[in-house]
């Protein structure tokens, strides 16, 4: 679907692409691996290179990344990027146990903590270190919920009450129902290519300014909880390569896999100030002085519009492309032309990658 | 280890089978870099600190603070029956932090509660979740201390 979707208005994959990169995190879910070999057969690729890519959830992300990489040293003039997961096949049992191995082995799985106990901690300690509280945190899930309701690609296209998410039930406290992402299903390509090919299929197109990814220590003990240090370094990579500031963006998709991800993030990035980022729930004239335009998570963010791991990455690169091309309808942020998008794996910063998306021409 | 010094065996604690087996003796075995004084539980041949690799094996103090922690009330299928249990990040009076089971009520637990290290035998259902090479290795978990 998502490929038959991608080339509704172009030629053929085949005489666009010539290498392919999936995001994928787990053959938990269907015992298969091989995603590059099945994803070149299903698009009609044929002896070209095909791999999948792995990194717990940022693994979409890295497979546009690897795209990208390739298409700027010249190896190839076009390259599909695809992420896939089918969460659902092993239930909610299935998907904690799956999830549960990007985490430390030796200490922390042992231990019987789970993706939402991590960054529990991380909750915890915001919580502790700042003024935010649970209700500020709800705040961000109402607004992600907000935005989903007019994104049809959105998993939950339904608004959410503050006090239903202070309600729901304890995940890891104090995160509760309502502030985890959901298990779902789901796909999407990205066609990356050169600019004069671009220019050729007579379609909107938008340009990936800058890129970066950095690896952190994978146990959740070992790093800063609430400075999210990898998300700084990456998007600071991102940032210089694109030439441009946090300020200059407009929107941002972010890894907000629990509503802490998105208090932490908007500070990593440089669009909030230190221990003010949990006021990205509310509009912009009511948050405090420090804070650029930004609006975040428009899709609905992995909350709402949903989290299938692998593809999550590129569904950012879908929301980007809509908001800068005039496609995304009642949730459109009017003239908006740059975006930042963040995808993690692991916990917060155990791996991430950062891209700056822009209409803007190159400087 | 640095130069000179004999090639890794099982039997080191820079293995986490070497590890496991100081841990179930009772000694947790950390690695401290000479060059940042980083100390990494458990141990490893660089320092994340600083990218150094001078490290030498360490044994920590087992008592600590909790810096953070939450309570599971969804868990892995194979512990459904413990939840609600507290797991926290504890941090070592040498600064070495690791995570790990805390035996306390939710409701009692604050950030800056000092905790001591202790360790048992997995549980059945822990050995339900064990790998084959797991099965020896004690769990390690924390005990509010006195």
């Amino acid at each position: 679907m998502a490929l038959a979707d991608a080339f509704d208005a172009l030629p053929d994959p085949a005489t666009l692409a010539d290498a392919l990169y999936v995001g994928n995190q787990s053959e938990l879910y269907e015992h298969q691996i091989m995603q590059g070999t099945l994803l070149a057969e299903w698009a009609g690729l044929r002896n070209v290179p095909a791999e999948r890519v792995e990194g717990c959830a940022a693994a979409g992300a890295l497979a546009l990344r690897h795209a990208v990489k390739d298409v700027r040293n010249g190896e190839h003039e076009g390259v599909l990027a695809c992420g896939v997961e089918k969460m659902t096949a092993g239930g909610t049992g299935g998907a904690t146990d799956a999830l549960s191995a990007a985490f430390d082995r030796a200490l922390e799985q042992r231990s019987g903590v789970t993706a939402p106990s991590q960054y529990a901690m991380l909750a915890q300690r915001y919580l502790h270190e700042s003024d935010a509280t649970e209700r500020d945190l709800a705040r961000i899930a109402v607004k992600n919920h907000r935005n989903a309701a007019s994104n049809p690609r959105a998993q939950f296209q339904k608004e959410v009450a503050i006090e239903t998410v202070l309600e729901s039930e304890p995940v890891a406290a104090p995160l509760k129902l309502f502030d985890c992402a959901p298990v779902g299903d789901g796909a999407a390509v990205v066609l990356v290519t050169t600019a004069e090919l671009a220019a050729e299929l007579e379609l909107p197109m938008v340009r990936v300014a800058g890129s970066g990814a950095a690896a952190n220590n994978i146990a959740v003990a070992e790093r800063d909880l609430t400075e999210i240090e990898g998300a700084a370094v990456a998007s600071g990579t991102a940032y210089e390569e694109a030439g441009m500031q946090p300020a200059d963006m407009d929107i941002a998709e972010v890894h907000d896999a629990f509503t802490v991800s998105e208090a932490l993030l908007a500070e990593a990035l440089g669009f909030a100030p230190a221990g003010l980022g949990y006021q990205s729930g509310l509009a912009q004239a009511d948050r405090a002085d420090g804070w650029t335009d930004i609006e975040m998570s428009t899709s609905g963010g992995l909350k709402a519009r949903g989290h299938p791991i692998g593809a999550t990455g590129l569904l950012q690169v879908i929301e980007a492309y809509e908001q800068l091309t005039g496609q995304a309808g009642d949730r459109a942020v009017p003239d908006a032309t740059s975006a930042m998008l963040l995808n993690e794996g692991g916990v917060a910063d155990a791996v991430t990658v950062a891209h700056v998306i822009t209409t803007e021409a190159s400087v | 280890m640095t130069a000179g010094e004999p090639a890794l065996d099982a039997s080191s604690p820079f293995t986490l089978p070497g590890f496991f087996a100081a841990l179930a003796d009772g000694e947790l075995l950390a690695a401290s870099c000479r060059d940042c004084g980083q100390v990494l539980v458990p141990p490893r041949p660089a320092c994340y600190g600083c990218g150094g690799r001078r490290l030498e094996i360490e044994s920590q103090p087992k008592e600590g603070a909790v810096f953070s922690f939450t309570a599971v009330h969804a868990a892995p299928p194979e512990l459904e029956a413990d939840v609600p249990y507290v797991v926290a990040i504890v941090e070592l009076d040498s600064g070495a932090r690791l995570t790990g089971r805390l035996e306390a009520a939710y409701e009692e637990v604050a950030i800056g509660d000092r905790v001591r290290l202790r360790t048992r035998a997995p549980s059945p259902q822990e050995q339900q979740l064990a790998l084959d090479h797991e099965r020896d290795w004690p769990v390690h978990y924390f005990d509010p201390a006195e």
